[in-house]
């Protein structure tokens, strides 16, 4: 902390405090110690002295200790050029300033002159307090700016109103700048005021900034459910305000000692100061969530500064584009006739990529068109399009660009007259020729993605820019970066082994039906729909924090070969209800997972052939284990565990941990052959990895025959490896 | 600890010989496990595995049937507490009871009831199950004058209530080989209702004091005596009681392996209170809470209909929902103009879809599809609720020739099939519905001006 | 016989309302009804449905104890409260619904001061579960009855935010409604408390289904609700539940339909008095803490049933 600035708040507390006294000592004097003394129509006293030091101000003879408190407070003012121990003493006087600035304001309402008057509107009451704080908690209004002093012009001033209230920003207004407040320059340029058009002037002395402050302390005793008594819950007062309201103060012009002291006081609450002139800087974050003081910023970066400051998030409630947008419109095609321009589908080079950035290197919403737009382009062609989305948040991890921009096709598909198939470099998206009589532009496609990442990522994604190539040449670059980043993605996937990781993750997206059903998945055993990866549930975890995929550190190992750990056991028992008491991930027969009901496939042993079967969902026909897909699903289905019987997702079944504990892969005696077909080139790749090429051929299918003895039969022509493997039934 | 598929089939011949009617003996297995199919079924089973087979796979609760062919119902044979844990598998029976002090029309009356109280109701026939004979008046001519008259004017199953062994041995054979119910052996009668039982093989009910302990004692004299088919009575006669009594002997039965409360039970809202309303809830009760055979003092339409209901409800196999027929559906007189909207054959989604299609006054056709009783979200992820299914289905139903326009409402949350579907479904536009029910009527309000 | 369960959980206990008039609901310390297991210090308590505009669609046994007062939601409160002894008050605020209605918070306001300041006991005020409109509206609604420590829902995913903070800003209690899932109900808790609410001002709604229209899949749900609260001591299970009865029953084809239609239906009124009554008291057996109900008879049966088991 500058030195520069803690004198300065130090010298503006004593100031306050002698002004606070005075005022004190007057109305002391002139109405005796039991006059009562009350903001209009609260519950909270004067909240600012009930919030911190618990003291319930009735009457003026009350406000006593909370003088003795403020001067307590105070430390001293440092002699020039001495070294002083500066945070503690600057954020003390900070309160000692707001402690007084209260007194200050409470003797207008016992000796006048009455602060609400003219264009003030003075204190706040509960039920205003209640009101805007549904809109704090639930994010419609993403927090408050307390402006003190008044901005260059009153051009600047409404410039400034205007952005603040475009992002639904309440601001309040205190403090004067050479005789001027901002308030006054909003008057006169004939803005209304008040707290339905979120612009809240205060007073013109620096003092009823400490309404803001009130406002803030209320707002924590009635949504935090905080009753003061004492350090520990103005402790408490101070964290709710910093975790969960997201304020900041804008100080224009000249900062004189007493804004100093009113901004250390406000840093108290975690609400981080913007100045647009040249003060001291604090940026090395502790109290605040981020940087202390951010000085000199210019007048039209000052909201986007103090958003990015204080890590607000602005609610996106309408996406601005031409077309409807919703769900509605996720299924439309739009065939050749109705198409306008098409992108990609081996047309013309097109690609979608997403990557992650550091947050200084995004410019936040920015979108760019990169080559020509829509309106050079003919009805009926094709024409290259690379979507290059740059996402930057304090959370994001590079595993989870794969899990976001896998989104982006049931992002652009829900604008209507707009269709999109495909992924990374081999996309396909048409624009409908409805679309285009709307406006619909290339650039709209940014607004979409910006629109719907930011608002249903929130937690991850903090800031985001695309850029829109639509020109061949100079989209080049980009297209190789994703190729190598796709290719990488792949490598990055087909390392990940559950031997490298210390946490697995749960889903029970399940249960609603199978109530004590639990997923378990880890890197190498996908959740057995098929929809969820080790990565995507560790992304659904940091997105969803309550939901569905909770993380499991594994603990202790309790057998390797079969799969079973500690901290899986006693996941998998709590969250079964303590219906399953241990799992083995990687066996079938002993403790296998339990199964819901949505597995793309079903493994089976043919316990006499000594290998098993997999079935796929799509095929209906008969199975060597006499049962169809159907009456195997009821059997294995519901969540219990069910030995020589297991549901598995497609990917499971060349993963290096498929039934490894009965030998895995090389059990597989029967699948059918639209599965095989599927998997072709994974099953391939599994048999040489096992150094077995010709294994593909040895697996039967329902052409060789559907019955256990057809099975052996040619398992027994093509020398199965299962048939000198141990019994499965041990 | 129930045996799994595995254990089952390490006992069986493994040959797949198929003569079970099944194709393999794991197959087999599993179907033994899952309470499919019986050990009996497997023509070469050796003495040592069915004997190992059977102690370890006999149900901890008896399946007991009342009565014989048609009309017999089978009472009890429960697995679990909750009906969540797998499912309640054998739906309770309600009977009304016809005593010998009734006058000609009452009993003309409730004779009456038993025989119309049916309803059909998502494809399930509903109705009460049994019929209660009751001797009051201690004359074996009356009792088994009535058990004639009974037997001549329904088939469904009787339960022969007295107390006294002469009675109803003179009853059961007025009833003739019919296994009806015996009500009910007592520590004072038992010997010779054991033996009547055995004789006319039929299934009986003792009748405890409320000590459970007692009951134990008693039934295990009566197992001793070789009667297999038991239906128990606790005693109590006020529903707290009973329903303590009853929590506990289902909990004995499949927690404590207590053999002797491992049968159904038989309750008596009709003796807890005079007040019919409350007959009827109480009776309510014991259908939620391990009540097997309910006996009612009549079975008045307005008050069985919605026990029924509740009976079906709570015997409905969670996992296996109820499933309407597929079909065109016509909803207030629909014309030509009319929209069509299609939608799952889960009964639950057809109840409030039908609902509320029904609420909007929009006369409508409800054109439901064979999804196997799976929800619309459900069936669709499950491949049953898609293009390829629903085209044969529109195609082949029938509404083509019932409407000049060609638009189908499709469920809002398929939005995203609609396109694949439109192009799939020659000559028809697909419109994307609401996603929730209770969005049907302003959408059809507003389809239709 | 050894078969008597011990519990380590117990439903955590909530109070609507203030003063001397205020209800207690919870507190169970085994499953529900089983006294010999446990104790239940607070029975069931049952909230007749006061609508804030007169219903169109209710049947004829439906209308006919409220016939007079069914366009004055203050009178037809009152009647509830005095002739018909209940418990609370539900004021549903169903002329909000944008399809219907779509009446403004400003409007629906004046009704729930109007109902709040009248009624002696405690209030529910339920939205239409629209999310967005219910975020709209029961801000105001809450400000409208603020002192009343009133219950506020139904609270939805998509909404929680807002409905719960207007609980939280106006000190009442909150519904947080979840679609018959008891994963979706436990997320839900959690992140209201998160949000600031504590537990005790939390009453679970399961979504209710009627008699014949989904009741097993609600009556399992809250079984399973339960057992996790009394046999895992599951935290966020442990709150009272509140089951919306009267509105869904009076819907079904099978209480809506005269004798006259369906003969073989029996009597209208005693079909539809018996069909709310075992649908109230089906789910006491699974739980349920509060009843929302309509009519008066059935009212009746309930607490008999109530009183008879816990009695």
């Amino acid at each position: 902390m500058s030195k520069l600035i803690a004198t300065s708040a130090i010298r503006g507390a004593h100031s306050l405090y002698n002004r606070a006294e005075a005022a004190y000592n007057a109305a002391l004097a002139a109405k005796g110690a039991d006059e009562p003394v009350s903001f209009p129509d609260t519950a909270y006293y004067l909240p600012v002295a009930y919030a911190l030091l618990a003291i319930k101000v009735k009457t003026l003879g009350d406000i006593k200790p909370v003088l003795a408190k403020a001067k307590s407070m105070l430390p001293e003012i440092p002699a020039e050029g001495a070294w002083l121990p500066y945070l503690g003493n600057t954020l003390d006087s900070g309160i000692a300033a707001l402690l007084s600035e209260e007194i200050i304001e409470a003797m207008k309402y016992v000796m006048g002159p009455n602060p609400v008057e003219g264009i003030w509107l003075g204190a706040t009451d509960d039920v205003i307090v209640r009101t805007q704080g549904i809109k704090l908690v639930d994010g419609s209004m993403p927090g408050f700016a307390a402006v003190v002093g008044a901005a260059p012009t009153t051009e600047e001033a409404v410039k400034l109103a205007t952005e603040l209230r475009e992002r639904n920003i309440l601001l309040f207004m205190a403090g004067e700048t050479d005789g001027k407040t901002m308030a006054d320059q909003l008057n006169e340029a004939g803005v209304e005021m008040g707290w339905d058009v979120y612009l809240v002037p205060f007073g013109r002395d620096i003092s009823a900034a400490v309404y803001a402050l009130g406002v803030a302390a209320r707002a924590a005793m009635t949504f935090g459910g905080i009753t003061p008594a004492g350090m520990k819950e103005a402790r408490e007062i101070l964290m709710y305000n910093k975790n969960r309201v997201f304020a900041f103060v804008i100080a224009l012009g000249d900062v004189d000692d007493e804004k100093y002291a009113t901004a250390a006081g406000a840093i108290n609450f975690g609400f981080p100061v913007i100045a647009n002139t040249d003060i001291p800087q604090i940026l090395p974050t502790g109290i605040t969530t981020y940087e202390h003081v951010v000085s000199n910023v210019p007048l039209d970066k000052i909201v986007d500064t103090a958003v990015e400051v204080r890590g607000i998030k602005i609610k996106i409630t309408k996406i601005p584009i031409p077309v409807s947008f919703g769900s509605a419109f996720e299924g439309e095609r739009i065939r050749k006739e109705a198409m306008f321009v098409e992108f990609g589908g081996q047309k013309s080079p097109a690609f979608e990529y997403l990557r992650m950035r550091d947050m200084d290197d995004i410019d936040n919403g920015k979108i760019e068109v990169i080559g020509p737009e829509i309106d050079q382009m003919e009805e009926g062609k094709a024409y290259p399009l690379g979507i290059l989305i740059e996402v930057a948040g304090r959370k994001m991890q590079s595993d989870f660009e794969p899990v976001l921009e896998r989104q982006l096709h049931h992002l652009v598909n829900g604008a209507e007259g707009i269709w999109h198939m495909g992924q990374r470099d081999m996309n396909w998206m048409r624009i409908s020729k409805s679309a285009h009589d709307k406006g619909f532009k290339i650039e709209h496609f940014g607004e979409i993605l910006k629109a719907k990442l930011m608002d249903d990522f929130p937690a991850i994604v903090d800031k985001i820019q695309i850029k829109l190539y639509t020109d061949a040449d100079k989209m080049k670059d980009v297209l190789e970066e994703a190729r190598a980043a796709f290719i990488a993605r792949d490598e990055r996937v087909a390392g990940l082994i559950d031997e490298s990781v210390d946490t697995f993750y749960s889903c029970t997206l399940c249960q609603s039906f199978a109530p004590n059903h639990v997923c378990v998945i880890s890197p190498e055993r996908l959740g057995l729909c098929g929809a969820y990866n080790w990565l995507d549930a560790k992304a659904a975890h940091e997105i969803n924090p309550t939901g569905a995929n909770q993380p499991i550190i594994k603990g202790e190992t309790i057998d390797e070969r079969r799969g079973q750990w500690s901290g899986v056991n006693e996941l998998v028992r709590a969250k079964s209800n303590n219906s399953v008491q241990k799992v083995n991930a990687y066996s079938i027969m002993e403790d296998p997972e339990t199964s819901c009901g949505c597995f793309e496939c079903v493994v089976a042993i043919l316990p006499i052939a000594n290998g098993v079967m997999v079935v796929n969902r799509e095929h209906t026909g008969e199975t060597p284990v006499g049962m169809k897909f159907s009456s195997l699903a009821g059997s294995v289905g519901g969540g219990a565990q069910t030995p020589g019987f297991l549901g598995v997702g497609r990917q499971y079944i060349t993963s290096g941990k498929f039934i490894a504990a009965e030998g895995g892969f090389k059990r597989i005696v029967w699948m059918p052959k639209e599965l095989k077909e599927a998997l072709a080139g994974q099953l391939k790749k599994r048999s040489e990895a096992l150094g077995l090429p010709d294994f593909v051929d040895m697996i039967a299918d329902e052409t060789i025959g559907t019955t256990e003895e057809e099975v052996m039969e040619y398992m027994a022509k093509v020398g199965h490896p299962a048939l000198e493997m141990d019994s499965l039934l041990g | 600890m129930a045996l799994t598929g595995i254990d089952i089939f390490k006992q069986l011949p493994k040959t797949n010989c198929g003569d079970c009617g099944v194709p393999t003996c794991l197959a087999f297995a599993m179907k033994i496990a899952a309470g499919q199919a019986e050990l009996a079924g497997c023509p070469h089973l050796s003495e040592d595995a069915a004997s190992a087979l059977s102690e370890a796979s006999a149900p901890p609760i008896r399946a007991v049937t009342i009565g014989v062919g048609e009309d017999a119902v089978k009472v009890g044979g429960e697995l679990v507490l909750y009906r969540h844990e797998k499912t309640f598998f054998n739906p309770c029976v309600f009977a009304a009871v016809i005593d010998d002090g009734m006058d000609a029309a009452t009993i003309d009356g409730l004779l009456k009831q038993t025989n119309e109280s049916r309803f059909v109701r998502v494809e399930q026939d509903l109705k009460a199950g049994l019929v209660g004979v009751k001797s009051l008046s201690g004359d074996t001519a009356k009792f088994t004058a009535l058990i004639e008259k009974v037997k001549a004017a329904t088939t469904q199953p009787m339960v022969l209530m007295c107390g006294d062994p002469a009675a109803i041995e003179a009853g059961l054979k007025a009833a003739g080989e019919t296994s009806p119910l015996i009500y009910a052996a007592t520590a004072d009668n038992y010997e010779a209702m054991a033996a009547l039982a055995l004789e006319h093989k039929a299934p009986l009910a003792v009748c405890g004091t409320g000590d459970l302990d007692a009951l134990v004692e008693l039934v295990k004299k009566i197992m001793a005596a070789g009667v297999k088919d038991i239906v128990l009575d606790p005693g109590t006669r006020n529903p707290k009681d009973t329903l303590e009594r009853l929590v506990y002997i289902r909990r004995a039965a499949l927690n404590k392996k207590v053999k002797e409360l491992g049968f159904p039970t038989i309750v008596f809202p009709n003796e807890e209170t005079e007040d019919k309303m409350m007959e009827a809830v109480y009776a309510g009760l014991y259908v939620g809470k391990y009540g097997s055979v309910i006996m009612l003092s009549d079975l008045n339409a307005a008050r069985a209909l919605p026990l029924y209901v509740l009976r079906q409800n709570i015997y409905t196999d969670p996992q296996r929902p109820m499933q309407v027929k597929p079909g065109i559906y016509p909803i207030g007189n629909p014309t030509a103009d009319s929209p069509v909207l299609i939608t799952s054959n889960f009964s639950l989604t057809y109840f409030i879809v039908s609902g509320e299609v029904e609420g909007s006054r929009v006369p409508a056709w409800l054109c439901v599809m064979d999804t196997e009783g799976l929800s619309v979200m459900t069936s669709w992820a499950a491949g049953k609720f898609v293009p390829e299914k629903i085209v044969p289905f529109i195609k082949g139903v029938g509404i083509e020739e019932k409407v000049k326009h060609r638009k189908l409402v499709i469920p809002g949350y398929l939005a995203t099939m609609s396109g694949e579907l439109e192009d799939e479904l020659e000559g028809w536009n697909v419109e994307v519905g609401p996603r929730e029910a209770a969005d049907i009527p302003p959408f059809l309000k507003s389809w239709a001006s | 016989m050894e078969v008597k369960e011990t519990y380590n959980g117990k439903i955590r206990e909530a109070t609507i309302g203030l003063g001397d008039t205020a209800v207690t609901v919870g507190g169970e310390t085994s499953l529900p009804l089983y006294m010999f297991e446990g104790t239940a210090p607070n029975k069931p308590v049952i909230a007749l449905e006061v609508y804030d505009t007169k219903p169109e669609d209710w049947p004829e046994a439906a209308v006919a104890p409220y016939a007079d007062v069914l366009d004055d939601p203050v009178k037809w409160a009152l009647k509830c409260q005095d002739e018909y002894k209940a418990d609370m008050i539900c004021l549903n605020l169903a002329s909000t619904n944008p399809s219907t209605g779509d009446r403004t918070g400003a409007d629906i306001a004046p009704i729930v001061k109007a109902v709040s300041d009248a009624i002696k006991i405690p209030l529910i005020v339920y939205g239409t579960a629209n999310a967005d409109k219910d975020a709209e509206v029961m801000p105001k609604a809450a400000e409208a009855c603020q002192g009343k420590r009133a219950l506020i829902g139904p609270v939805e995913e998509e909404n929680y935010k807002t409905v719960a903070a207007a609980a939280l800003g106006f000190d009442h209690l909150a519904a947080p409604h979840s679609p018959i899932d008891v994963n979706i109900a436990k997320q839900l808790n959690i992140l209201i408390t998160q949000l600031g609410l504590a537990p005790e001002r939390v009453i679970i709604d399961p979504t209710t289904g009627a008699l014949g229209y989904g009741l097993e899949y609600c009556y399992s749900v809250m079984e399973r609700l339960r057992l996790a609260a009394m046999t895992q001591n599951d935290s966020m299970t442990q709150m009272p539940m509140i089951n919306q009865i009267g509105r869904e029953v009076w819907k079904a084809k099978e209480v809506k339909t005269p004798e006259a239609d369906e003969p073989a239906w029996g009597d209208a009124e005693t079909r539809g008095v018996l069909w709310e009554a075992l649908t109230a008291t089906a789910l006491i057996m699974a739980g349920s803490n509060i009843l929302v109900m309509r009519h008066p008879k059935a009212v009746e049966l309930t607490r008999q049933f109530v009183a008879a088991l816990t009695g």
